[in-house]
């Protein structure tokens, strides 16, 4: 975890640098440059420290740990929670923010997500090797939205068209560097059972043969035995209708891609990271993100967590549906599809059947946590694309408030592993908090205030695209 | 009578009608065995007022009483919480089978939409599921004049109620003016293709119309018109018949307004997606607008964008504020009117512009959009607050008919 770096904005000290590009006979100068440069930025440090305590006061906490506390105060220090209740005191030197009448809820977390990435699949179907933290673009729409909308925590997946995809990694909405917002770099792993090309049979063949050789590799790092940096083949990129026959090793015609039949020092390099992570994988020590497509892949997909016992998080498909009662024995919660509800015509009896996804999942006693649209699906209208929505949809069609709300923060952060660290208001938590105008799930409710480490990074007030939206204005 | 007289007569009168309007009602043994009151927490009639509580009975498929409180005997009794009108679409191409466009010709006036329409659909079904008891039924606009539009209700007449149940078969005459038609036109495609056709561009589209208006005022036959759709022609130029344009651009509302100045027939704008760029011509004129890109928007930077949803918000309470007769259609009604109420639109306007205005815009006010005696029985019941997310639809009630909603499984 890689907290420590949030204090520490690079773009604070960068300009710092700059007097070291002056001349040699400069060099007086550049000593009183020097000492100007650190009086104007060490000095507004200094401040900010003293300004590092934070409390929120009169706000109705949800806490997703226990009661809501009525006007309730939290106090946050160094950007953790360091006191929350409703006869706390406020330090003195604490900066108050006065949420009379509001509600407090730990900030919103996006378990599964592809948006934030600037491509979302790679074309190498098998690709274990490769991380999105190369790929988020921290500018993107996706990071305001977010804030915006309340989420302080985002899983960033590789897309579903990949048989093995590359590692997620979890990052928190704000930041200018990557590297400044990272919680998780190695999260987990995407697999898809989606065949990326091919059928389903060579999807799973392939799947099993990389697993199998990380189970081989495993086996022999723990008898004593050196790794061989051939256990993972990277493959050659996915050719439009042309599956390759399973076996046959890939041509080398392209030697752009790590592909090439002599491999270079960067492929050894990326076979080994690639080794290493599929062993974790086998070894249960890194999660898969498994990515069923249709009903038939949940039970596929049962078979190779139990074959290889692995560390599975699903990420359903609609189609999923059908097969949720064989979840139903799973403690953890699945990622349902963005779209909760829909109908469907039997193609038999063309009878038509509206399906409620959480209605179902609940019935079958399988805990969920939401997605939302991505990409170009992402606007105001089509709702799906708000977390928050998704929770309402869920109540609507029966699932208890709380429950709602919870998976919106505490269950994602328990399904992914981060639940020390946020996901609920309690005591040394990371203070990623929501300030909500109203209570969570309602109309009029609008995110106030986002803070993520004890800073804010979103407020309304000075949300000028906001602004114009809700000021309609005849002309 | 003095001025003063008069005006207090007229209190008096006011007085008299809200005391018979709110007091309890009571209804006489005459009641049949299939009547229903309804009695719910609140009563959102669409008429600016609201009933807390209030109750409804509805006889023969029509509202008979509307009151704060009411007694019938023999009635069936129906609580519920919250009840409102049922919603009116008025744009949409929902339950045509087959394709909604006829594509080998670009002048097919008197096709007509309610000669297509399956109530077998699924269409149909899920509409009532969202709450939409009446629907205006557009042809698609691969044509010019792509034909007559059909006022429904979404729920079936005869015993099965499988038979359609079509208000008026020949509402208005829908036009496509847009680039729509030209769409998959092309000169030079083979000989025997259906689309070696006029138009190819959009001047094309705008020549057509123009033309065949022009030679109608001429009482000249109009090419590719029959006798039949001429008599179309003529009744629009004479205001007979309501003509719906399908325009989404800001140069497709333009070139409405020319044609409007040109013929003097008042064209009902469909779409509107770019009105925010003519809003000088839409406050001129005040064309009724049926406005569908809160969800589907025209396919343009501004409007697909990410800023692209503040624009197509804003039209919404341009239009309110301006007082330009508009209602929202298309996809997800209840969720239109949740989220333009979000973003800043008075909630009682939100309701009327998928309900009373959308009926208005229909000219079907006086039967449908708003809960009040003589109007058909087509009742929305919710467990919660209409607007909010988390209420759901119990049922719909069309023509004094419930339909308990799907509950999935």
């Amino acid at each position: 975890m890689d907290h420590g770096r949030w204090k520490n904005h690079r773009n604070e000290y960068r300009p710092i640098e700059w007097p070291l590009a002056a001349t040699e006979n400069e060099q007086p100068m550049k000593i009183l440059r020097y000492i100007f440069c650190l009086q104007c930025f060490v000095a507004p440090c200094a401040l900010l420290s003293a300004a590092d305590t934070l409390a929120i006061k009169g706000a109705k906490i949800v806490t997703l740990a226990g009661d809501a506390i009525e006007n309730g105060v939290i106090v946050i220090r160094d950007g953790k929670i360091e006191a929350v209740g409703a006869n706390v005191s406020i330090p003195i030197e604490a900066h108050v923010i006065d949420a009379t009448g509001k509600v407090v809820m730990p900030g919103f977390i996006d378990a599964h997500t592809s948006d934030g990435l600037n491509e979302a699949n790679e074309r190498n179907e098998v690709v274990p090797f490769l991380s999105v933290v190369d790929s988020i673009n921290p500018v993107l729409d996706y990071f305001e939205e977010s804030r915006r909308n309340g989420v302080t925590t985002a899983a960033i997946v590789p897309g579903n068209s990949t048989i093995i995809g590359g590692q997620a990694a979890i990052l928190k909405t704000a930041g200018q560097y990557v590297d400044d917002m990272i919680v998780k770099r190695n999260a987990g792993i995407k697999i898809s059972l989606r065949p990326a090309s091919g059928t389903r049979m060579s999807q799973l063949a392939r799947l099993r043969r990389e697993l199998d050789k990380a189970k081989i590799a495993s086996e022999k790092k723990n008898s004593g035995e050196e790794t061989k940096p051939e256990a993972t083949t990277p493959e050659a990129p996915k050719q439009a209708d042309a599956p390759k026959p399973e076996g046959t090793p890939p041509e080398g015609g392209d030697t752009s891609t790590p592909s090439s039949a002599t491999p270079t020092a960067t492929d050894a390099e990326n076979v080994a990271k690639g080794t290493e992570a599929m062993m974790a994988v086998v070894e249960g020590k890194l999660p898969v993100f498994l990515y069923c497509d249709t009903a038939m892949d949940v039970s596929a997909g049962k078979q190779l967590v139990e074959d290889y016992k692995l560390n599975a998080i699903f990420v359903l498909g609609r189609d999923c549906y059908k097969a949720a009662k064989l979840l139903s024995d799973r403690k953890q919660p699945v990622i349902l599809d963005k779209n909760l509800v829909f109908w469907e015509t039997n193609p038999r009896t063309r009878k038509d059947e509206k399906i409620i996804l959480p209605k179902i999942y609940r019935d079958a006693n399988v805990p969920f946590v939401f997605q939302t649209s991505e990409g170009s699906l992402r606007s105001a209208t089509t709702s799906s694309s708000y977390l928050w929505y998704q929770a309402a949809i869920a109540v609507k069609y029966g699932t208890p408030e709380i429950e709602a709300l919870k998976s919106l923060s505490l269950a994602p952060a328990q399904l992914l592993g981060i639940q020390d660290v946020v996901g609920s208001i309690e005591v040394g938590k990371d203070a990623d908090l929501v300030v909500l105008t109203g209570d969570p799930l309602r109309l009029a409710t609008w995110v106030d205030k986002t803070i993520i480490h004890g800073k804010v990074v979103y407020d309304r007030s000075t949300d000028q695209k906001l602004k114009r939206l809700l000021s309609p204005k005849a002309e | 009578m003095s001025v003063v007289q008069r005006a207090d007569r007229k209190l008096v009168v006011m007085k008299v009608a809200c005391f018979i309007f709110t007091a309890l009602i009571s209804v006489g043994s005459s009641i049949g065995d299939d009547a229903i009151l309804i009695r719910a927490k609140h009563v959102l009639t669409m008429e600016g007022k609201i009933l807390e509580p209030g109750a409804v009975l509805v006889r023969d498929g029509k509202i008979a009483v509307v009151a704060e409180g009411i007694e019938a005997q023999g009635a069936k009794v129906v609580d519920t919480e919250w009840l409102m009108p049922g919603l009116v679409n008025a744009a949409t191409s929902f339950g045509i089978a087959g394709g909604t466009s006829e594509i080998s010709s670009e002048v097919t006036p008197d096709f007509e939409t309610s000669a297509a329409i399956d109530f077998q659909s699924r269409d149909l079904l899920e509409a009532i599921d969202e709450g939409i008891t009446t629907a205006h039924v557009l042809p698609g606009t691969q044509s010019v004049f792509s034909g007559y539009s059909t006022i429904i209700k979404t729920s079936g007449s005869g015993a099965n109620h499988s038979m359609p149940r079509i208000l008026l078969p020949h509402h208005g005459l829908t036009v496509a003016l847009s680039s729509d038609p030209t769409s998959f036109n092309r000169a030079r495609s083979r000989p025997d293709s259906v689309f070696v056709r006029q138009p190819t561009n959009r001047m094309g589209v705008v020549w057509i119309l123009r033309s065949s208006f022009h030679k109608t005022t001429q009482n000249l036959r109009a090419s590719g018109f029959d006798e039949n759709s001429q008599k179309i022609l003529q009744d629009v130029l004479a205001g007979k018949l309501p003509v719906f344009t399908v325009s989404r651009k800001d140069v497709d509302i333009q070139s409405g307004f020319q044609l409007q100045d040109e013929f003097g027939f008042k064209p009902i704008i469909v779409g509107g997606d770019e009105v925010y760029r003519v809003m000088d011509a839409i406050l001129e004129r005040k064309p009724t607008i049926i406005y569908t890109a809160m969800i589907n928007a025209a396919n343009s930077r501004e409007l697909r964008g990410t800023e692209g949803t503040e624009r197509r918000f804003n039209v919404v309470g341009q239009l309110a504020v301006a007082e330009i007769p508009f209602c929202l259609a298309g996809e997800k009604l209840l969720d239109q009117a949740r989220f333009a109420t979000r973003f800043g639109l008075d909630r009682s306007v939100a309701l009327e512009s998928i309900t009373s205005k959308s009926a208005k815009a229909l000219q079907q006010d006086k039967s449908v959009g708003s809960i009040a005696v003589g109007k058909d029985a087509d009742l929305l019941a919710f467990n919660g607050d209409p607007l909010e997310f988390t209420s759901s639809i119990q049922w719909t009630m069309v023509d004094g008919r419930i339909i308990e909603t799907n509950t999935g499984r």
